[in-house]
């Protein structure tokens, strides 16, 4: 019994080592069809977790943490200008967030 | 950039991990609804049929915005993030969508950028390459002027009342997908 835990684990490594090939590749899951276009499953929801309570840098601190290039995606209201850097919202797609009061959400 | 409220009920979303049109589908935690987050309407579940209000952002460089805004708040990062996880994905033209699908070939490469709006449900694609100047072009029989700003972004406003449009910065496969009846600037029929 010792023996089993290591074992199912070794075998769920070795599973998820190898690779498929694009033969052996399941077609995605088609969750329906809309406006005549194919919806596909392709994760569970959240399994790229959107941001609920951002946190923001201004100034030296912001400038620190970005680079020139960084591809941002911003809003400028006249009393507020937010940005969302894209290389960081590739790893959330969405950001729930308020902007004046008003509920928004920044997808990307 | 969306409003999160229909009919004064406010919402949350979350990735769905789902794609339609090789563009997220987003779910809002209050129904289970599915929400295309291209155009901001909802495809399936309690809410079908809306569509949330779209706020115009832009989309340009971290240099260019900074300058332009100095005060302007940045989300800020738990890590170090050097690039874009997609950068291959980004560079190579061959690489279109990650699941089939079909788009107009015929007008230009699938990853040439462009800048989307819509109005009145008419759709009007303009080549980034080609707007070096401000230009005024007709859309769902409105004037509209579009100009890339001091910051780098690409905006749309109505030439009557000076409001401003939604911009959407999207592959031309991803646009001509959604709208396949979508008009082009400049148009080289």
């Amino acid at each position: 019994m010792k023996f089993r835990l290591p074992l199912i684990l070794l075998v769920a490594f070795l599973v998820a080592s190898v690779p498929l090939s694009l033969a052996q590749r399941p077609d995605p899951e088609v969750h329906g069809t809309f406006e005549g276009d194919p919806m596909y499953t392709l994760l569970e929801p959240n399994a790229i977790p959107a941001i609920d309570d951002p946190e923001y840098v201004t100034g030296a601190v912001a400038a620190a943490q970005m680079a020139a290039e960084e591809t941002v995606m911003g809003v400028a209201t006249g009393t507020d200008a937010v940005c969302w850097s894209t290389w960081q919202l590739d790893r959330h797609e969405i950001v729930n967030d308020r902007l004046d009061d008003t509920p928004i959400a920044a997808t990307w | 950039m969306h409003v999160r409220r229909i009919a004064d009920r406010e919402l949350t979303f979350i990735v769905s991990g789902k794609l339609w049109r090789n563009s997220l589908v987003m779910m809002d935690r209050e129904t289970g609804s599915l929400w295309s987050h291209l155009t901001g309407e909802c495809l399936e579940g309690e809410l079908t049929g809306s569509r949330l209000e779209q706020i115009a952002t832009v989309q340009t460089t971290w240099k260019d915005w900074s300058d332009a805004h100095p005060a302007t708040r940045a989300l800020k990062k738990d890590a170090e993030i050097h690039g874009s996880r997609y950068q291959k994905y980004f560079d190579d033209p061959d690489r279109i969508g990650i699941l089939p699908m079909t788009f107009l070939s015929d007008t230009m490469t699938g990853k040439t950028i462009v800048h989307g709006v819509l109005v009145n449900g008419q759709a009007l694609a303009v080549v980034d390459t080609a707007l070096t100047s401000p230009i005024e072009v007709e859309c769902g029989g409105t004037a509209l002027k579009i100009f890339r700003g001091k910051d780098g972004g690409v905006r749309a406003r109505r030439v009557a009342d000076e409001s401003e449009l939604a911009v959407r910065l999207a592959y031309w496969f991803a646009w001509s997908s959604y709208f396949p009846h979508t008009r082009v600037w400049p148009n080289t029929e």
